[in-house]
């Protein structure tokens, strides 16, 4: 994708967010090309991509192999399989490679994995005392994908969980499952609906996974460009993202299950659902839009009309949050915040310490660096779609360009509520 | 020598600070007046180690001459009633003189107005002498006057005008009731004892009317409703550090003249319009309690707090039994650390999230970007406030109610309502304040760093240890509140003016009775 220096030959924008509008059509970002945001979101896609890491793992892990377990108790203890497990777009043997690093778990993951924040102990108490990585934060995103996937009727993937042949496929890969363990079995019997509804949300935490195997890579190759000077502003960062929606959009989706050594195939690669349509633009919507209106110490109250009665209003995802830290899993991204900070690059930690409250407060510093870096990658949406939907931003004909705007000015229009946190990050003050 | 020096150490402080011969930085004066008042504290602490507790009288009594033929002579002394006041007093301007700000405009004279509003609270809570204690009581005006008019905040100016006037007639009357228990009682001195001797001889009705007038000095400065409009303002123009000794400490030089010269002179007149004073209680408690309710300005709402807890005090000294009374001194000085660390935390909230106003204020509890040891700490305060189990306003109130039940039940009862309305205040003040959401596009509030928790987490241990062990706040006062109350049991019915006559009558009676046997 291009980035235009030429002035647009449209009126100026009469939106509300013009400012905006004219540096989308410009090839730019919702967030302001400044080297400070640069830095920052880069810096924060890094700490981003290690924690990911970990949680495409383990959530192909769960979707894989502990699928219908009745008490997981154990689904967050990678196996080692999972942790060799070698990413698709990383590594000499990948698919497409994207990043130019290790096919298998990040180093400084393994490294945090062995010692947490306390020190060498057995992983049972790691995981006691939650000195590890907070996978609980990947399960919300799932949570809020399977929910509002549920509700936003796009793509196919959904619509083919309530078909007959997922239907029939889940039914074998749950028969095999629970073949020694007929109580399981008689319960399924009784109530077949929900042990399909639990295998519904195995395939959204497939599809998540799979989503985030792509976007770790991406994340870590972006962090060493800009570590080698190779970026020079936003619509650079944004661009890579861009280009790299497009060069993988078509990465099949799937769920299969691993019983015994047999593989059952619920979703088969063979449907042909692609990563973009069944994986980012729903995680996108669910996560970045919507989410749900449980955030921390704010409550709401559904019947004074202060929760919207349609999903499709809901406003409570992380371009709208106030990420300050309350301990709950999903938006505000408390715990993603909490792993992020262990791998926060040098020059971030320096930044944050001289802002604000420097250490004390560096959660908050980078949940809303988290919060900007998210507004890059949503602009990145946005342009990836005008560019799959609608014309060039060089496109010589008006009406064209009339339509783009058009499509810019509907999604700013989003943003137009007061608890969006567009108008926040166009100041670099508001940390 | 040991009072003495509690007296003018404070005023060789001023001087040094004062005529320093060069020039000073301002934290070179703050370090000299801190390290005044830090032996203040000690001079302090050796009283206390040398307070007989089984005495109820004066102890470590200094007398000297002064001039005689106005009866004025410097003598000093303490007893129970004064030495937690002036404890309090010790520690309150040590916490005022280490929480005043850095950088402020005319240091050294800040300093040394504060040292010498100490000097004239303790002389004033030590002295024996009624001219000596108008003198002092008068030292304590002028430095305050100046600390508010020149350190306050944007209506400082009329504030401390309104406050000088106020405490200027308060002396006036309070020097009134002097000459006129003094003169009319052709005492030989204003020596207390030389008073008190004989006041007794006046007329009820005189000795109702000379304790009407010093209950309206005193009550002025305590303040009692409705002579407390100088405090709001004063209270909330005052910078921290002196609202802190305002309400911590000032107020206290008020209920301890009532009860040192009005229960103290004229127990006889104090016990006849006792009931009076019960009343009059439960009008301040129900006042102060909802008049807080009403404020938007956390400040504003702590002063009003202030003003309905000296209905209390008022109260314990009503009933005048040992126990109200033993309540009323403990409610002294649990307000006074109360109301210390209210106001500190309110000065603390102010500086770093800039405003007071309840409808601005939100979510300081926040962990990250939030006050929470602040908050934490106004929860504590609040609580100890509204007489929460375990924090040393439970047990000031609890044994004044206690002590008051029996001889005011109803007036009692309804102060125990007004101690629920306090919690009401309290929980609209911290649900705003310290519950519910703190912005993240707002929070930028600078750190509370541990050199200022350490103030209020002071007073905060202070607050829980006489919580938990209240042994320690009572029985340096009980010996003395228990000769008082014995004092005005002494005149066994309460009585009234129509009373007092028939006793008169039967006076006269036995004297001719007793002069027809010697006759026979």
């Amino acid at each position: 994708m291009q980035t235009l220096d030429k002035p647009t030959t449209l009126p100026p924008s009469t939106h509300e967010f013009a400012e905006i509008i004219h540096r989308l059509e410009a090839g730019g970002a919702m967030l302001p090309d400044s080297p400070e945001n640069l830095m920052q979101i880069i810096g924060i896609y890094k700490a981003y991509a290690v924690p990911m890491d970990f949680y495409w793992r383990d959530l192909l892990y769960i979707a894989e192999n502990v699928f219908l377990n009745p008490l997981p108790f154990f689904k967050y203890f990678l196996p080692q399989e999972y942790l060799d497990l070698h990413n698709h777009y990383a590594g000499d043997d990948a698919d497409l490679r994207i990043w130019r690093g290790e096919a298998t778990a990040h180093p400084e993951l393994l490294e945090f994995m062995e010692k947490g924040e306390t020190g060498k102990m057995p992983k049972l108490f790691h995981h006691l005392f939650h000195d590890r990585i907070n996978m609980e934060f990947a399960e919300a995103c799932m949570q809020a994908m399977l929910w509002h996937g549920r509700d936003m009727g796009w793509g196919q993937f959904d619509g083919y969980l309530d078909s007959d042949e997922y239907r029939a496929n889940a039914d074998r890969a749950i028969k095999a499952y629970l073949k020694y363990n007929p109580p399981m079995l008689a319960l399924y019997k009784l109530f077949p609906d929900m042990f399909l509804e639990q295998c519904r949300m195995m395939s959204y935490t497939a599809n998540l996974g799979l989503f985030w195997e792509v976007m770790a890579p991406v994340f870590f190759e972006m962090s060493d460009i800009f570590d080698e000077g190779g970026f020079k502003g936003v619509p650079d960062a944004m661009n890579f993202l861009v280009n790299g929606i497009f060069a993988i959009s078509g990465r099949p989706i799937y769920h299969h299950v691993y019983v015994r050594g047999e593989c059952f195939e619920i979703i088969p690669k063979s449907k042909g659902f692609m990563w973009l349509y069944e994986a980012a633009l729903p995680y996108v919507e669910a996560v970045f839009y919507r989410t749900a209106p449980f955030r921390g110490t704010k409550s709401y109250n559904a019947q004074a009309g202060q929760v919207p009665t349609e999903q499709k209003d809901f406003h409570y995802g992380i371009l709208y949050a106030d990420v300050f830290p309350v301990g709950s899993a999903g938006i505000p991204p408390t715990l993603l915040m909490q792993d992020m900070l262990h791998f926060l690059p040098p020059y971030l930690v320096e930044y944050y310490q001289q802002h604000c409250r420097g250490e004390d407060d560096m959660l908050i510093q980078l949940g809303i660096t988290f919060q900007r870096s998210m507004y890059c990658v949503t602009s990145a949406v946005i342009q990836a779609l005008r560019q799959a939907l609608l014309y060039p931003l060089d496109d010589p004909n008006p009406k064209h360009l009339m339509a783009n705007r058009a499509f810019f000015e509907a999604q700013i229009d989003r943003f137009k509520r007061p608890e969006a946190r567009l108008r926040d990050v166009q100041s670099q003050n508001y940390r | 020598m040991l009072l003495s020096l509690l007296i003018w150490l404070p005023v060789l402080g001023a001087a040094l600070i004062g005529f320093w011969p060069q020039n000073l930085s301002e934290q070179w004066v703050k370090r000299l007046a801190l390290i005044v008042s830090t032996v203040l504290v000690g001079q302090t602490v050796w009283v206390i180690s040398q307070f007989d507790l089984s005495q109820s009288g004066f102890q470590m009594r200094e007398i000297l001459d002064w001039i005689e033929p106005l009866g004025l002579s410097y003598h000093l002394g303490v007893d129970g009633l004064s030495l937690p006041l002036v404890v309090l007093n010790s520690l309150l301007t040590w916490i005022a003189i280490y929480s005043s700000p850095a950088k402020t405009i005319r240091p050294r004279l800040y300093y040394v107005l504060v040292l010498l509003v100490n000097t004239g609270v303790t002389g004033a809570f030590l002295a024996q002498n009624l001219l000596l204690f108008f003198l002092f009581y008068e030292v304590e005006l002028i430095p305050l006057y100046l600390l508010i008019a020149v350190w306050g905040g944007s209506k400082r100016g009329y504030a401390a005008t309104k406050f000088l006037i106020y405490t200027a007639v308060s002396g006036i009357l309070i020097l009134a009731g002097f000459l006129g228990l003094t003169w009319l009682g052709h005492a030989s001195s204003f020596d207390y004892e030389a008073v008190q001797t004989v006041v007794s001889t006046l007329p009820l009705v005189l000795q109702v009317l000379l304790l009407g007038v010093l209950i309206l000095g005193f009550g002025i400065k305590t303040p009692l409703v409705p002579l407390h409009t100088w405090l709001p303002d004063a209270y909330v123009e005052a910078s921290p550090p002196i609202a802190i000794l305002l309400g911590g400490v000032l107020a206290k030089l008020g209920t301890y003249g009532l009860f040192r010269f009005g229960l103290g002179l004229l127990p006889e007149a104090w016990k006849s319009i006792a009931p009076l004073l019960a009343v009059w209680a439960v009008v301040i408690v129900m006042y102060g309690a909802l008049a807080a309710i009403a404020q938007h300005d956390i400040k504003r709402m702590v002063a009003y707090s202030s003003i309905g807890h000296m209905g209390y005090v008022l109260l314990g000294g009503a009933a005048l039994t040992e126990l109200s009374i033993v309540g009323a001194v403990s409610q002294m000085v649990a307000h006074g650390f109360i109301l210390a660390l209210l106001f500190y935390l309110v000065g603390i909230i102010e500086t770093k999230v800039g405003t007071r106003e309840l409808s601005a204020l939100n979510g300081l509890m926040s962990p990250v970007r939030g006050l929470p040891l602040v908050s934490a700490l106004l929860v504590l305060g609040g609580m100890a406030s509204a007489g929460i189990p375990g924090l040393v306003g439970f047990i000031a109130e609890f044994l004044v109610f206690q002590g008051s039940y029996a001889v005011f039940s109803w007036q009692t009862l309804l102060c125990v309502v007004g101690t629920g309305f306090t919690a009401v205040y309290f929980v609209i003040l911290l649900n705003r304040t310290c519950f519910g959401r703190l912005d993240s596009a707002l929070a930028y509030y600078p750190k509370v760093v541990w050199s200022e928790r350490f103030p209020a987490l002071l007073l905060a241990v202070a607050i829980l240890f006489l919580g938990v062990q209240p042994y320690w706040l009572v029985h340096w006062s009980e010996p003395t509140t228990a000769a008082m109350a014995q004092m005005a049991a002494a005149y066994e019915t309460a009585p009234n003016l129509m009373s007092v006559k028939a006793v008169a009558q039967s006076f006269t009676d036995l004297t001719n009775r007793d002069s027809l046997s010697t006759n026979l």
